[in-house]
């Protein structure tokens, strides 16, 4: 093959994606769909259910304030920190709740996996940014709010190539 | 006219005519790291890789975290390959702690591995095609990656550091329609890069600038323990997955692509061709994957090795054979972990391939040793 030809061929491949789709995810307008409500662990089974390992979710009637998921992220982040939970809040017998710190947090969810008593999940969120080192410190009752999160976006591939619709 | 060299490295003092040359750490065509480079005109004279911007200390901080949460922190060398990474740790683990894996565990674990390898290759080729001043073929594959992202998005939850694979199984099972997606995908995916070929690996401005140069010979390939696609392109058919298949590499039919030329032409087609096989390597998984069963195995808190015993595991990531070294001592630690990556193997060939090459050449050889900076430093 010649080397005009082999350019041509070049040019003609990069030319034929003028009529394909546009494959780009326009983000803050779009945004992804995914599946289920975020990870989360069944410790029956000792397997978890697939989802997005975002925000944590934190279920006061569940917890006990054990500080399994604490001891599971030492080695890992140090991200978690056994608070005082406030009187009027729901206490439980040690009155300590985790709260979690987004700056350090890696998101690898092993602290769901500590959980014994479905108290801490993942949810979907994972717009957490802020203008503050403690805007991102999440505490109990933070955490036990449950995120809204926009899905309309999932790749759809079609004879004109792929695209987010 | 003298040259303050650092202590310890290869070059030696020269004449006024050659020119030493740092190239990095900063520069975008070394990584983190820096190649130091001496030049006569326009042609290298001598070259000194100097690794070791990025060290972070993996090996000394997994004595301190338990078999469970070394997981996070070893999958961080490589990213974007952070499933391969993580296999060979995972698999000796599981033999010092004596669990036995589900089969259906298996078979996920090998294609969210194959997944990954594609998206590693996929990043690399990017960066390669923009060392080459090829923005399309830079945009491309970064594009196309995201296919696979999303795939490993819906199985493990994140989409690059995934922390999916735990002594004893993976962390969850796939989610429901997995299946019909990842083929759907990852066939559009295989059509897309043959798309490639045309526009990237059959152009004559690339064939002109990668041909016969840094060329490694088969006995120089083998004499300097290089591994994965850079020995592959020099004419050796070497394949973990083949010669010592783990998991359920055994059961499926793996083809392993090999050129003879071992220039960097070839060097970069070995990944490309790669990629081709692992979509068919995911294909025969999930048709023989069972379609239901248990894919952890419950572990206690804590798990504790048996007594004084080491072992050494090593897979076929998307760089080379990727070993890991685990000592126990019969504690929740791991006495010592040391990680043998294909990165620096690789790297230890860049003097012999710079030497006699133009300096606009640096960056194609270079980069198609399949060299990772973090990892090799780790």
């Amino acid at each position: 093959m010649g080397t005009a030809t082999g350019i041509i061929r070049a040019l003609n491949s990069g030319i034929k994606h003028i009529a394909m789709k546009r494959f780009t995810l326009r983000y803050p307008e779009e945004k992804l769909k995914f599946v289920g409500d975020g990870y989360q662990f069944d410790p029956s089974t000792g397997v978890g259910i697939a989802g997005l390992k975002g925000r944590h979710m934190l279920f006061h009637d569940h917890c006990t304030g054990c500080q399994l998921c604490s001891i599971a992220c030492e080695g890992v982040a140090e991200a978690i920190a056994m608070v005082k939970v406030p009187e009027e809040q729901k206490q439980n017998k040690k009155s300590i709740m985790p709260q979690i710190d987004y700056g350090k947090c890696v998101f690898c969810g092993l602290c769901v996996d500590a959980c014994p008593f479905y108290a801490l999940y993942m949810t979907n969120d994972y717009e957490l940014s802020s203008f503050s080192k403690e805007g991102l410190i999440y505490t109990p009752a933070q955490l036990q709010v449950k995120p809204y999160v926009a899905q309309d976006s999932e790749i759809q591939i079609s004879d004109r190539g792929a695209t987010h619709g | 006219m003298t040259f303050n060299l650092p202590s310890g490295l290869a070059l030696q003092k020269v004449d006024e005519r050659i020119m030493t040359l740092n190239v990095g750490p900063q520069h975008p065509g070394s990584g983190h790291m820096r190649i130091i480079v001496q030049i006569d005109g326009d042609y290298i004279v001598a070259c000194d890789p100097d690794p070791g911007y990025v060290h972070r200390g993996e090996e000394k901080m997994a004595e301190y975290r338990n078999y469970i949460t070394n997981i996070p922190h070893l999958e961080r060398p490589v990213i974007h390959d952070s499933c391969n990474v993580l296999y060979p740790y995972v698999l000796g683990a599981e033999e010092l702690l004596g669990i036995e894996v589900p089969e259906r565990a298996k078979y996920v674990r090998v294609i969210a591995s194959e997944l990954n390898r594609c998206i590693y290759i996929m990043y690399w080729l990017a960066i390669y095609g923009i060392f080459l001043g090829h923005s399309t073929m830079f945009m491309w594959p970064a594009g196309d990656r995201e296919l696979l992202i999303d795939l490993m998005e819906k199985m493990t939850g994140a989409r690059v550091t995934h922390a999916h694979f735990v002594p004893g199984g993976v962390r969850n099972d796939l989610p429901p329609n997995f299946e019909d997606v990842c083929l759907r995908q990852v066939n559009y995916f295989e059509k897309r890069i043959k798309e490639y070929a045309a526009i990237f690996y059959d152009n004559p401005i690339l064939i002109a600038r990668t041909r016969d140069t840094g060329v490694l010979s088969r006995q120089d390939a083998i004499r300097y323990g290089t591994t994965g696609s850079v020995l592959r392109a020099s004419g050796v058919d070497y394949d973990l997955r083949v010669k010592e298949p783990y998991d359920v590499y055994d059961e499926l039919d793996v083809h392993t692509n090999v050129m003879k030329e071992g220039d960097s032409y070839a060097r970069s087609k070995i990944p490309w061709l790669d990629m081709l096989e692992s979509c068919n390597i995911i294909r025969q998984a999930l048709q023989k994957m069972p379609k239901s069963g248990s894919v952890r195995v419950k572990l206690k808190p804590n798990p504790k090795t048996k007594g004084l015993e080491s072992v050494y595991k090593r897979v076929e990531s998307g760089r080379g054979s990727l070993g890991c070294y685990i000592v126990s001592d019969g504690k929740v630690e791991p006495y010592r972990v040391k990680l043998s990556v294909p990165s620096f193997r690789n790297l230890i060939a860049l003097p012999n391939l710079l030497k006699g090459e133009k300096l606009g050449n640096m960056p194609s050889v270079y980069w198609s040793l399949n060299y990772w900076p973090v990892e090799a430093d780790r």
